[in-house]
This record gives structure tokens, sequence and C-alpha cells, in this order.
């Protein structure tokens, strides 16, 4: 699913966030990516949908060469992946229900499939009953279950999540641990950034620690492993 | 607005997607608008002044010709050979014979409630018989003049050279001047716009970054932005369009009640040429305001 080769990435001014790394990842795999802030996660985050591009090195998403990749090809890149950010990134005037088909008809899914879709996803993250709502009526864990519905209303090949239980308390992380299980178990891949020491020492999943821009630690049923 | 009203078809998308953004845009819009409005009349306004005084510049030009005066001495089978000889000529479009008495009725009906002044001259009739010649472009009239001289028994071939040489002047000026001046208020009403729309596009930055994220290609983003560009140029331009008609019509009916002479374009084909130029530049220059704008968005 996702092959990253000796990737290293230096900014221009010449901070370095990345160096030298290797990573290969399974499809139907759950990986965290842990370390401390500024250690290089986003960075590697960003390299896996496209917005940056490596300074040397190459990736390769569900077999697409990044690299190699057209701009006008990057859109169909990213119809493969679903992208969770910390701050949800949802429209405000729009309902919860218009907020998920906003990602089924920018890539112009016939409108009769984007009913259905968009009803069953919403019924996955529990938030049905919740279709007529604007994002500020609901709470941050509802907002990030609407996120979630849109990142996987198009049925990706792999979910990226950069921190998405920064904002919530536990117990409303929790519940949205339990929907990214539901979603692995349906075989799609999960790649999640979190500074989140309880879920993933519970949870029991590979663990990609970097440090430094060095993975420093990439165990199978691995912990946390830094103090909070 | 529940989820029954979400059917639509990807230009349905497109077409509401515009609608709103131009409501919620509500000031902008009309800002906007009225710049462009504002931009195309005066655009507008110069395209005409410059159609008028090129016109006046030709209608002035078609009516200088060569006057050819014979000599007295000159008899029938002379006049014939020197109209033969001059038809001949390149450029030469239209030869017309004025007899002597033709000449002198011509004169008499040009002085109106003055003729009895021709009384003075008795019975004499001091016009010679003579040609008008017309040419093909006023520039050929310095080549042929000449020619014309040499033949026998003429007297004299005259044309206003003077005239002639400073209306050729003020018709270059004229023209490059038109087309300097459409260039740059072009040139500003299309920054104006593709201002509005960074506008527009910046007040919707974390849906088009959105929108990305999840997939949309570049086209798909930029189609509603390029309608409400095109929106925008259009209705300022069919603003412009009203405005200009009732300014023109006005002014060539108080020119045609005061200053007949004027050879001013009648209003009726002229002005719908002028504003369907006005409303296709508008939509134009809409949509490459927008299309400007947005390239830096795009580049997530």
């Amino acid at each position: 699913m996702l092959v990253m080769e000796n990737v290293s990435k230096v900014y221009p001014g010449g901070s370095v966030a990345l160096q030298d790394v290797n990573v290969h990842i399974e499809p139907g795999e759950f990986v965290f990516l842990v370390g401390p802030s500024g250690a290089g996660k986003s960075t590697f985050i960003k390299l896996l949908f496209r917005e940056v591009l490596p300074t040397e090195g190459s990736i390769y998403v569900d077999g697409i060469d990044l690299l190699n990749l057209k701009h006008e090809e990057i859109p169909f890149l990213r119809r493969k992946l679903g992208i969770i950010f910390q701050d949800y990134r949802l429209l405000p005037d729009r309902t919860v229900y218009e907020n998920v088909a906003f990602a089924m008809e920018v890539i112009e899914t016939p409108r009769r499939k984007i009913k259905r879709t968009v009803l069953n996803v919403l019924d996955l993250v529990g938030l049905r009953s919740r279709s007529n709502s604007y994002p500020n009526e609901l709470s941050g864990g509802e907002q990030q279950r609407i996120a979630i519905a849109r990142a996987i209303v198009n049925n990706p090949r792999l979910v990226i999540a950069d921190e998405p239980t920064g904002n919530l308390d536990p117990e409303t992380s929790w519940e949205i641990m339990q929907i990214f299980k539901e979603i692995n178990e349906t075989g799609t891949t999960i790649i999640m950034a979190t500074h989140d020491k309880d879920i993933v020492d519970a949870m029991g999943k590979r663990v990609i620690a970097i440090e430094h821009g060095n993975i420093v630690r990439d165990e199978a049923n691995g912990v946390y492993g830094y103090e909070i | 607005m529940g989820y029954m009203v979400m059917r639509f078809s990807t230009k349905e998308y497109f077409v509401r997607e515009t609608y709103k953004s131009v409501r919620r845009n509500g000031f902008m819009s009309f800002a906007s608008v009225s710049t462009v409005a504002v931009a195309l009349l005066v655009l507008g306004m110069f395209l005409l002044l410059f159609l008028n005084t090129n016109n006046m510049a030709k209608h002035l030009e078609s009516q200088v010709q060569i006057s050819v005066y014979m000599q007295d001495a000159a008899n029938d089978a002379d006049l014939n050979n020197t109209k033969a000889a001059i038809t001949k000529m390149p450029g030469v479009v239209k030869v017309t014979y004025i007899d002597k008495k033709a000449a002198l009725k011509r004169f008499e009906e040009r002085l109106g409630d003055q003729k009895q002044l021709l009384n003075a001259l008795g019975k004499d009739n001091p016009f010679p018989n003579s040609f008008d010649v017309q040419v093909d472009k006023p520039e050929r009239i310095k080549e042929v003049a000449p020619q014309i001289s040499k033949l026998p028994k003429i007297e004299t071939a005259k044309f206003g050279q003077e005239i002639l040489e400073n209306l050729f002047q003020l018709t270059r000026i004229l023209r490059f001047g038109g087309v300097v001046l459409v260039f740059f208020l072009a040139m500003a009403t299309l920054f104006i716009i593709s201002n509005t729309i960074r506008l527009t596009v910046f007040a919707r930055r974390k849906e088009v970054t959105i929108m990305k994220y999840v997939g949309a290609t570049d086209w798909f983003i930029r189609w509603p932005f390029l309608l409400e560009g095109m929106s925008l140029g259009f209705i300022g331009a069919v603003l412009a369009s009203i405005i200009l008609a009732l300014i023109y019509n006005s002014m060539v009916d108080r020119i045609h009640g005061t200053l007949q002479f004027l050879p001013i374009l009648g209003a009726s084909p002229l002005l719908w040429w002028v504003s369907l130029g006005l409303l296709v530049a508008g939509t134009a220059i809409g949509a490459l305001g927008s299309f400007i704008s947005l390239r830096k968005f795009l580049r997530v």
C-alpha cells in the first residue's frame, strides 16, 4: 500500500524534516505514527497525499509513483485516499449531509448514488439523525465523525489521519477510535499520526516512531513509548 | 435546506455554486458589476467616438476630388479625348463632365438668395468646361493629379492638397490613439475583475483546499469561479450597453437637430454591434480575470 525508499525532505531554507526514511506498509494494516512535535510526522503525512514532494527518494502509494505524478493526476491519487485532520476542516455553511455529499459531488458521482452512500456512511458514524444540522451545532467529537464520514464516503484504499483525536476528550477519542477500528476491519489501510499514549498502547497496532526526521523505532504491536 | 434538495447533476452544481457565491458576496459582486459597467461604458464611449471620427474622416476623404479645368480652346473632340485619357488612368473611379452652363447653374444654386450678384457678370459665363475626377483611394490623388496636368488643352488640375494631408495626419493620430486607449481600458477592466474574483476565491479558500483534498480536479474547482467572473462581466456589460444606448440616442437626436451636416453614424445597427462587442468583451474579460486569480490558489 505504501512504499517509501530513502526519502528525505529538506524545506527551502534548509530545515531538514525527514532523512533517509524507509517504510513498507501492507494493505489492511493499521499504523500509528508517533514522535515529538516537529519530528517530521506532519511532513510524512503530507508526502502521502502529494501536498509536498520529497527532496530525495521514491514514494509509491497503492502502486502510484508520486514523484512522476503530473499535477493534473494528483486529484486521482487523492480519490484513493481519505484524509482527516485534527481541526476537522468542515464547511460551516453546509449541513452535515452536504459536507459529506460534497466529497462525492466534486468527483462527479451520479446523484442517486450520492444520497444512498451518504446516508449509509452517516449511519456508520452514528450521525444520520443530525443530517440537517450545521457543524457549529455539533460537539467536537461529532464534527470529527462527520470528517471521518467525508473521508471514507468514496471508499478509499488508504485513510490518513493527522492527530484526529488531538482536540477531543478521552472518552470521545475512544468512540472515534472505535470507528477507525471498524473501517480498518473492512480492509482499509489506516495511517494515523497521534500524541495519544493511551490509545496507542491499548490498540496494540504497528507503531512507527519518528525523531529528528529519522525512524527510530518500527514495531508490530508497539507502544507509544514517550512519557507525557 | 434538507437533503431532499440535493438532487443535481454536475452542471446544476456549478450554476448553484455560482449563484450562491454571487449572493454571499453581495456587496463585492455589486461593486465589481458597477466597476465593470463604468469601465465598459467608457470603453464603449471611446469606441463610438472612434468609429464616428473614423467615419467622418472617411467621409471627408471621399469628398476630396480633382477638379480639371479645360482651356476655352478645347473643342468637343478634345473633351472626349481628355475624358477617355483620364478614365484610363489607374485608380480613377468616376469622371463627370460639367460644361460651362452646368457650372454656372451649380454656382447659381449655391448662391441661393444672393443670386442677383450674378447680374454683375452680365451675359458672360466665366466658368470653363471641367471634369470632376474621383479616385478609389484618397492617397491616389497625388499620383493622378500631375498626370492629368500633362494632358493637352488642360488649364489646371486642382485638389486641396494641404487639407488632404492634414486630414491624413488627423485620422492616423485618432486611429492610433483610439487603439491605445481601448487597450488600456480593457486592461483596467481585466484588473478590476480579477481582483474581485481573487477576493471571492480568498473568501472561499478553505472550501477550495477541501475540494483539493477530496480529489476535485482543477477544472471542477475553476468552473464556478469562471461562471461567476463571466456573470459579473456580462451583467456589467449589459448595464454599460443600456446606459451607452441612452446617451448615444439623445446625442444623435441633439446633433440631428442642430449640426445636421455632421456625418454622425446612425444609432440602429451601430449600437447593436457595439453592445454585442461589449457583452463579448465583458464576458471574456470576466472569465480571464477569474482564471488569472485562481492560478495561485490551485497550486495546493
